[in-house]
């Protein structure tokens, strides 16, 4: 079985093969915008947070919620691409494979999950050189936590995928999504000048949005002084990710079984 | 007697309103190439399909080696391999990739998987193009990858789908060889095609689909056979329309089918009756433009039972 759940995740590794001008392309950019554009934005806004920030850099900051956007994105585009193989026919093909349907659900999640951090990986070391981060554990454990974050975000577009069985309705969808979540989150903004606003629903939303928990649980696994800044713990955001996670992917299994099985695709 | 590999027990399927296949019950042997004949949208595909677990009945059931395809998916998926009428494959991917990745799943190890690939890719001439991006490949090639992949898997039953669609005429031989040998080496194969000859080459038995129907079931001469009068009268006419009551008289013959300017009549004894058919033309002022009589083809015999062309109606 595990063998089997190998194979099937190898399927979007070997897609990512084919990508390399893709790839090497976002890696630049990334590049420019954390040693370029991020100093500016923080040069301009750091003076002006600092009361917020507990004095902690909010370059620190940005960068992180830069690197989390990022991986959000790159989730995001696995899904795109699962969302392409819909239209090919390709969920057909895989149906018919001699797999049972919750490993091939499985083995999608965490291969397109396994696609995103290696097309991260770059960028986050990166992020970690820029940052002065040295500590092998905590950089294995923040990309064990962005593993589990990208596994949540790929059910979640399987399922809008699934749902809505139109690349172009996915898009809509995911592309509205994407603007709200994004925005709505702690990536570029802390959580305190978020309440600053006095927008209570802007601060709810920002606090149940597993982007904030994701860019959070590495400012506090990295910065512990960040504590002071994202008002909940390093467990509560890691709890909150795994149940986002796992909930999900329990959803996109029952997807792949129930929506998909023998025909119910079509 | 011969076991049962696949058994179709009532079998429907509905998309919403439509019903794609209506009550089809028929049994393909092990061991046999059982040929799907029918146009497009006859209901062949979704048979298929369901066969492979990628559909569920809507209603009967269907039994793989009396596996259910309703309660024992998993179990029928590992007893079938299909190769899809379009190929399955997004334009960046390389077939050598592709098939790599098939044959790891269907349980090869990967030295065993990178021998395999390479036998079946250079059997079926795809090795000179194993890196070439999907976009780069013909549609006749395409359709090669896609039977790579059950060449690959040496499955039970294999189901193939058209494969010889877009195939050029040399390859389309090789192609059927393949096949043959396939079935030699014990896998039950099931082929939809709406190309008569390549039914006649290739296929033991072969069923008539159309409209979701099964219209008829047999070998091949027994097919020919199930045309009562035994030979076939085509006439094309020069006239825009036939006067009614020359088509009146021609039906003394036998069954006559008529569209356009063409007209075919399936009558006995062919050769004697030719020459009174001209004679009625004749008398009725319209011009023969060509007539010719002949054996049934199994396109006579499509058209005998339906009354549609095999090609052209969907």
């Amino acid at each position: 079985m595990l063998r089997t759940l190998l194979v099937i995740a190898s399927w979007d590794l070997i897609k990512l093969k084919n990508q390399k001008v893709f790839i090497a392309m976002r890696w630049a950019w990334f590049t420019v915008q954390i040693l370029v554009f991020a100093r500016a934005i923080s040069y301009i806004v750091s003076h002006s947070v600092t009361q917020y920030t507990g004095g902690v850099d909010y370059y620190h900051f940005y960068i992180l919620g830069v690197y989390t956007t990022l991986l959000y994105s790159a989730s995001i585009a696995r899904g795109y691409m699962i969302a392409d193989e819909f239209d090919d026919g390709i969920v057909e093909y895989h149906l018919a494979l001699p797999v049972k349907r919750n490993i091939l659900a499985v083995g999608r999640v965490i291969g397109s999950s396994i696609s995103t951090i290696i097309f991260t990986f770059p960028m986050m070391i990166i992020v970690y050189m820029v940052l002065g981060v040295r500590d092998i554990l905590a950089i294995l454990v923040s990309l064990v936590s962005a593993l589990v974050f990208s596994m949540g975000v790929v059910s979640f577009v399987i399922m809008i995928v699934f749902t809505v069985k139109s690349t172009d309705l996915t898009d809509i969808i995911v592309g509205a999504i994407d603007a709200l979540l994004v925005r709505l989150s702690t990536v570029f903004y802390p959580l305190p000048v978020i309440m600053a606003t006095g927008i209570a629903p802007y601060y709810i939303a920002a606090l149940a949005n597993p982007i904030s928990h994701m860019a959070d649980f590495l400012r506090i696994l990295l910065f512990p002084e960040y504590y002071l800044v994202v008002q909940h713990g390093l467990w509560a955001s890691l709890v909150y990710l795994i149940g986002f996670s796992m909930g999900l992917l329990i959803l996109a299994i029952e997807y792949y079984e129930k929506k998909l099985e023998a025909g119910g695709w079509r | 007697m011969r076991s049962k590999a696949v058994e179709i027990k009532n079998f429907t399927k509905k998309f919403g309103g439509f019903t794609a296949v209506d009550n089809l019950t028929l049994d393909i042997y092990e061991g046999e190439i059982f040929g799907l004949l029918g146009p497009n949208g006859s209901g062949k595909t979704t048979t298929l399909l369901t066969i492979a677990t990628v559909y569920k009945p809507s209603g009967g059931d269907i039994y793989v080696f009396g596996h259910s395809v309703t309660r024992e998916d998993y179990e029928v998926r590992k007893l079938v391999g299909i190769a899809f009428q379009d190929p399955k494959a997004m334009w960046i991917d390389k077939p050598i990739d592709l098939l790599k990745w098939h044959a790891r799943v269907v349980g090869y190890s990967g030295e065993e998987a990178k021998r395999v690939v390479r036998e079946v890719m250079e059997l079926l001439g795809l090795w000179e193009h194993r890196n070439k991006q999907f976009y780069q490949l013909s549609g006749g090639t395409r359709k090669k990858v896609e039977l790579a992949k059950v060449l690959i898997q040496k499955p039970r039953v294999a189901i193939l789908d058209e494969p010889t669609a877009q195939v050029d005429v040399l390859s389309k031989h090789a192609l059927w060889d393949v096949i043959k040998k396939l079935r030699d080496e014990g896998t039950t194969v099931i082929l939809a095609t709406n190309d008569m000859f390549e039914a006649e080459r290739v296929c033991e038995r072969i069923g008539i689909i159309y409209k979701g129907r099964l219209r008829a079931l047999g070998t091949i001469s027994e097919l020919k056979d199930s045309i009562p009068s035994g030979d076939v009268i085509e006439v094309q006419y020069e006239a825009s329309s036939l006067p009614g009551e020359l088509l009146r008289e021609l039906e003394v013959y036998g069954k006559v089918k008529h569209e356009s300017n063409r007209i075919t009549i399936y009558v006995e004894k062919g050769e004697e009756k030719v020459v009174d058919i001209v004679d009625l033309f004749k008398k009725r002022g319209v011009r023969i433009k060509k007539i010719m009589v002949k054996e049934p083809t199994l396109d006579d015999v499509f058209t005998y039972i339906t009354g549609a062309k095999l090609r052209g109606e969907e």
